[in-house]
């Protein structure tokens, strides 16, 4: 399991973040699930940048947090999109196609 | 950003809450991954195995995630400060010991800043001070020496002619008498011409202050009395207003009080009065109001904010010479009149005010301020050593916090803390030592006759430097054993026994640099210490060709009492008539004045010779003084005669010479029988006197000079116009138990003399204030580095043993004998004082020079200073070295050994 992982290059930890509040409030826990998951367990977070990351995002005012209940009844900490960052994700999701695109580019050709 | 404020703000003050929030939430998260992992087949317990090793360390998380809330650094502060002060409560000695001795570094350090501050940075306290320019005169002969005092008719041209001033004015320092007869009870007075408050920009705290209009010829006069004396004398009640002043016995009326901060214009005195200039008439002081040849007066300026420095000194250049054209002096020769018109005027920016005691004090300070300096530098280094020895102490702590998760730099931190906590404490009792050192400073450079005063009120700058000096030292002392007590190997220190050193004999430690250090410092104190102390030693035991012990120095004056002038000798002579007789007095003399005090009356002198001194060489120093003069001071008479009742105001002028005159003017023949003419002014001649006795020398105004050529003239034929004299009272028991006598046996003859005493030998003793001062402070301040770098020694050494005691032990039990170990703990001793002294020399020779100008006879290489500085050093530090040694010599193999 741990061979197919493969850790985040700097700075997309904040965007995939961005990405996977954008659609609903989700706590931590989920976050980090949702990014395994949806990346065919091929990304994954560690606890130990995830929850700094957020706080970080949350001092920026890109995210908000907010104490709800989780599935299992459980007080669980909500962390959801801003207006602002709802702008920033756009930002960084048009500056990281082209990052990718350019990359690719650069994999065929040569 | 108020978002990220709000969220700052509220981790930082609602921490209970935001830490509560986030173990929930990671709790939440370990919780729900342990689920997952159930879920996947785990039993509960391996599944929380799995989900901690994934986690990895909570509290290291915890951590970064407290980092990322962004008040970190303010919060672990606080927290540092906490668990510091806890720390240091938990070792009250050690702890006191560090304030304390950091109090007295740091305390040396603020008080003898806080001099420095008053006496040379201070700026004056009236309105602009920047503005402020004294002016000065350049002669052709002096180069970039001016002068700075002026004539009356010189002050009142610039006052007319001026015009790149706003406003000037003139000022002139003198004490007045209070008491009208008998013993004297002075005021500092000041003359100021009639714009000098609203020149300053100052306002009266009541009543008005002096103006234009109080400065006019022929005035009355009115007096200014500063606050400190309104509240002195007065209580600072309003009544004092429009209350009589009498001052040499004259009488004027209080018009204001000056404001509470202004001290007079000049650092290191306080006026308590100010008059109108126009008054020295009513005191009878013709020649200062329109004397062209009589300097007194300095002035000041406050310059048109729009006049550029540049254009100062042109226009000042420009004035130059309309000045001294018109108020030139007559009676001067052709060629000091040709002298005179080539004087220039110069502006000085004066800020601080114009002060002698600053230069007289500036270099003394600075070598003082040196001093304190280093003996912070070596208290610093015993308290680093104290802080490295807890350090070792605090090893298992630091382990266990490295363990749990605590980064380095953050443990520094935390010892950094430590440090600054120890020095601030100490700033703080160093600022009331400092308060107490001050005071003591002013009454140790105040003499009998003047009492030197500074503004020493605390202010900001004073405050900034002793902060500054606080946290460095803190520093200083700290980085070392934060470093060293943070390098632990996690292991070992776990295992609870270090591994022994196997290498530390030929590691020269940092403890062990450390005590170098202080040796080689305290090294450099001792020899400057002992430069000082020599040096005043050579002064006090100079053969001054007077025996300055039991003469008691009374000074009479006749202003109050209002002789008239031509009775003046006769009352003089009554009166010594009557001291004569008074039981316990051996003799008396009379003189115009006594020497090393201060004034000084010089002529030029010429006698029929083709090789005799001519120019400032030809400068004889003069004296009037009676007929039991030289044998009450005890100065030998060589040969000739002394003075004697023929030698009256009408009979032809005689004159007693010293040694250095009569070899200077009458090289080769006895000087009795020959004749010198007095000059006036460098060419002119004057009356012609005849040499009736040589005498031995003496010193004339000062220890350190090289004996003046003087002449000495009975005090029957003084000039009429002065109205004091000086008796000098030779006693057989302690003078000063004779001064109830004198002042009766005045008091028969007339009451209203005023009479000031003291003694010789206190006069000869304040001469020397400022090497008195240096010597005592610098050799305070030396013992002190000794001890200090002493204490150091010992307790690095302690340590050493304590760290070798199973080396020792094992030698021991080998078969080593008590004096091998000794031996090889004396060793370390001689290997530190040997780097120490050799730095500490080197140092010494590179810098002492800067003392040379402050001492007296002696270089500053002075060999045997520096052998019995090294003697004395070295002796200490084996006796400092002896106790540890001998603890190692009484080591027990089985003890030692059983430690393993």
């Amino acid at each position: 399991m741990a061979d197919s992982r493969i850790d985040l290059p700097q700075g997309t930890l904040d965007l995939l973040i961005l990405r996977t509040v954008a659609l609903a409030p989700l706590h931590g826990w989920a976050i980090s699930e949702r990014i395994h998951q949806i990346s065919s367990k091929v990304l994954s977070v560690q606890q130990g940048s995830l929850y700094p990351a957020l706080h970080r995002l949350e001092r920026k005012g890109w995210i908000k947090a907010r104490w709800g209940t989780s599935e299992n009844n459980r007080r669980a900490k909500f962390y959801e999109l801003t207006a602002r960052g709802r702008k920033q994700l756009e930002l960084e999701e048009c500056t990281w196609r082209k990052l990718a695109l350019a990359v690719a580019q650069i994999l065929e050709t040569i | 950003m108020l978002n990220d404020l709000l969220l700052r703000m509220r981790s930082l003050f609602r921490r209970k809450i935001v830490e509560a929030e986030m173990d929930e939430e990671l709790r939440f998260h370990f919780e729900n991954h342990v689920a997952k992992l159930i879920r996947s087949g785990l039993t509960p317990a391996e599944a929380k195995r799995r989900a901690r090793l994934e986690f990895g360390g909570m509290e290291q998380m915890k951590e970064e995630y407290r980092d990322s809330r962004g008040v970190s650094f303010i919060e672990t502060v606080l927290q540092d400060i906490r668990y510091g002060l806890r720390i240091l409560g938990r070792t009250p000695v050690i702890t006191s010991v560090a304030i304390v001795s950091l109090a007295l570094g740091i305390g040396a350090n603020t008080a003898i800043f806080s001099m420095m501050d008053a006496v040379m940075l201070r700026l004056l306290p009236v309105r602009n001070p920047e503005e402020l320019v004294q002016v000065r005169i350049r002669t052709l002969q002096s180069g970039t020496q001016t002068g700075g005092y002026f004539t009356n008719p010189l002050w009142e041209q610039l006052r007319d002619r001026q015009d790149v001033f706003s406003n000037a004015f003139a000022w002139s320092e003198n004490r007045f008498d209070l008491a009208q007869g008998g013993a004297v009870q002075y005021a500092n007075g000041l003359w100021v011409s009639g714009g000098a408050f609203e020149t300053l920009g100052l306002q009266p705290v009541v009543g008005r202050l002096l103006s234009a209009a109080d400065d006019q010829r022929g005035c009355a006069g009115a007096a200014v009395i500063s606050y400190a004396f309104w509240q002195d004398r007065y209580g600072g009640t309003e009544s004092a207003i429009g209350s009589n002043l009498a001052l040499d016995g004259h009488v004027f009326p209080i018009i204001g009080v000056a404001p509470r901060g202004f001290y007079g214009l000049m650092v290191g005195t306080k006026f308590d009065v100010a008059i109108p200039i126009c008054t020295v008439q009513v005191f009878g002081k013709d020649s200062r109001s329109e004397g062209r040849s009589t300097w007194w007066l300095e002035i000041m300026g406050r310059l048109k904010p729009e006049t550029a420095p540049q254009q100062l000194k042109v226009r000042l250049e420009m004035l130059s010479h309309q000045v001294f054209a018109a108020a030139m002096p007559l009676d001067w020769g052709q060629t000091e009149q040709q002298e005179f018109l080539r004087r220039v005027l110069v502006g000085v920016p004066a800020p601080t005010g114009p002060s002698y005691l600053r230069q007289q004090m500036e270099r003394p300070l600075y070598v003082l301020m040196a001093v304190v300096g280093l003996v912070l530098l070596i208290a610093c280094a015993n308290i680093a050593s104290l802080m490295l020895a807890r350090g070792t102490a605090r090893e298992k702590e630091m382990a266990t916090r490295r363990a749990l998760g605590a980064s380095r730099a953050r443990l520094i931190r935390q010892l950094l803390t430590e440090c600054i906590l120890l020095s601030l404490a100490g700033a703080l009792m160093g600022m009331l030592f400092a308060r107490w050192g001050n005071e003591v400073l002013l009454r140790y450079i105040s003499t009998d006759r003047e009492t030197v005063f500074f503004d020493l009120s605390l202010n900001i700058r004073v405050l900034m430097f002793t902060a500054a000096v606080a946290v460095l030292t803190g520093i200083l002392f700290g980085v070392l054993p934060a470093f060293r007590s943070t390098r632990v190997s996690l292991t070992s220190a776990m295992k609870g026994s270090r591994a022994v050193e196997s290498d530390t004999r030929l590691r020269f430690r940092p403890g062990m640099w450390m005590v170098a250090s202080q040796i080689a410092l305290s090294l450099v104190l001792m020899v400057s210490a002992g430069l000082f102390l020599r040096s005043l030693a050579k002064l006090a035991t100079l053969d001054i060709g007077f025996d300055r012990n039991n003469v008691l120095l009374a000074n009479t004056n006749l202003k109050a009492a209002k002789v008239a002038p031509e009775r003046r000798l006769e009352i003089y002579d009554e009166i010594e008539a009557l001291l004569q007789h008074l039981p316990g007095v051996i003799s008396v003399g009379r003189s115009w004045r006594t020497p090393v005090t201060g004034y000084e009356w010089n002529e030029y002198v010429s006698v029929d010779s083709p090789s005799a001194p001519k120019g400032d060489d030809s400068l004889v120093y003069f004296n009037h003084v009676s007929s039991g003069y030289f044998a009450t001071l005890h100065t030998p008479l060589l040969a000739g005669r002394d003075f004697q009742a023929s030698d009256t105001k009408t009979a032809p002028g005689v004159a007693v010479v010293n040694e250095t005159m009569a070899r200077k003017f009458f090289p080769s023949a006895n000087p009795v029988g020959k004749t010198f003419r007095v000059l006036n002014g460098q060419t002119a001649a004057g009356p012609t006197f005849q040499v009736v006795g040589l005498v031995k020398d003496s010193k004339y105004e000062s220890l350190r000079e090289a004996t003046f050529p003087q002449a000495f003239f009975p005090i029957s034929q003084i000039p009429g116009n002065d109205d004091s004299e000086y008796f000098e009272i030779r006693t057989a028991t302690r003078p000063e138990s004779l001064i109830a006598a004198v002042q009766n046996s005045v008091a028969q003859v007339n009451k209203g003399i005023s009479l000031e005493f003291g003694t010789l030998a206190k006069r000869v003793d304040d001469s020397l204030v400022q090497e008195r001062l240096l010597a005592t402070l610098s050799a305070f301040f030396g013992g002190l580095a000794l001890l200090l770098a002493m204490i150091g020694l010992f307790g690095a050494l302690s340590y050493l043993v304590t760290q070798r005691q199973v080396e020792f032990g094992i030698r021991m039990a080998l078969g080593a004998m008590p004096a091998s170990i000794l031996r090889l703990v004396l060793r370390e001793v001689a290997t530190v004082l040997l780097v120490g002294v050799a730095a500490g020399l080197c140092l010494a020779l590179a810098t002492v020079h800067v003392l040379e100008s402050l001492l007296f006879g002696m270089s500053a290489r002075d060999s045997v200073t520096l052998f019995t500085a090294t003697l004395v050093l070295a002796a200490a530090a084996f006796a400092a070295g002896y106790l540890p040694a001998r603890r190692a010599m009484r080591i027990d193999p089985m003890d030692a050994l059983r430690y393993e």
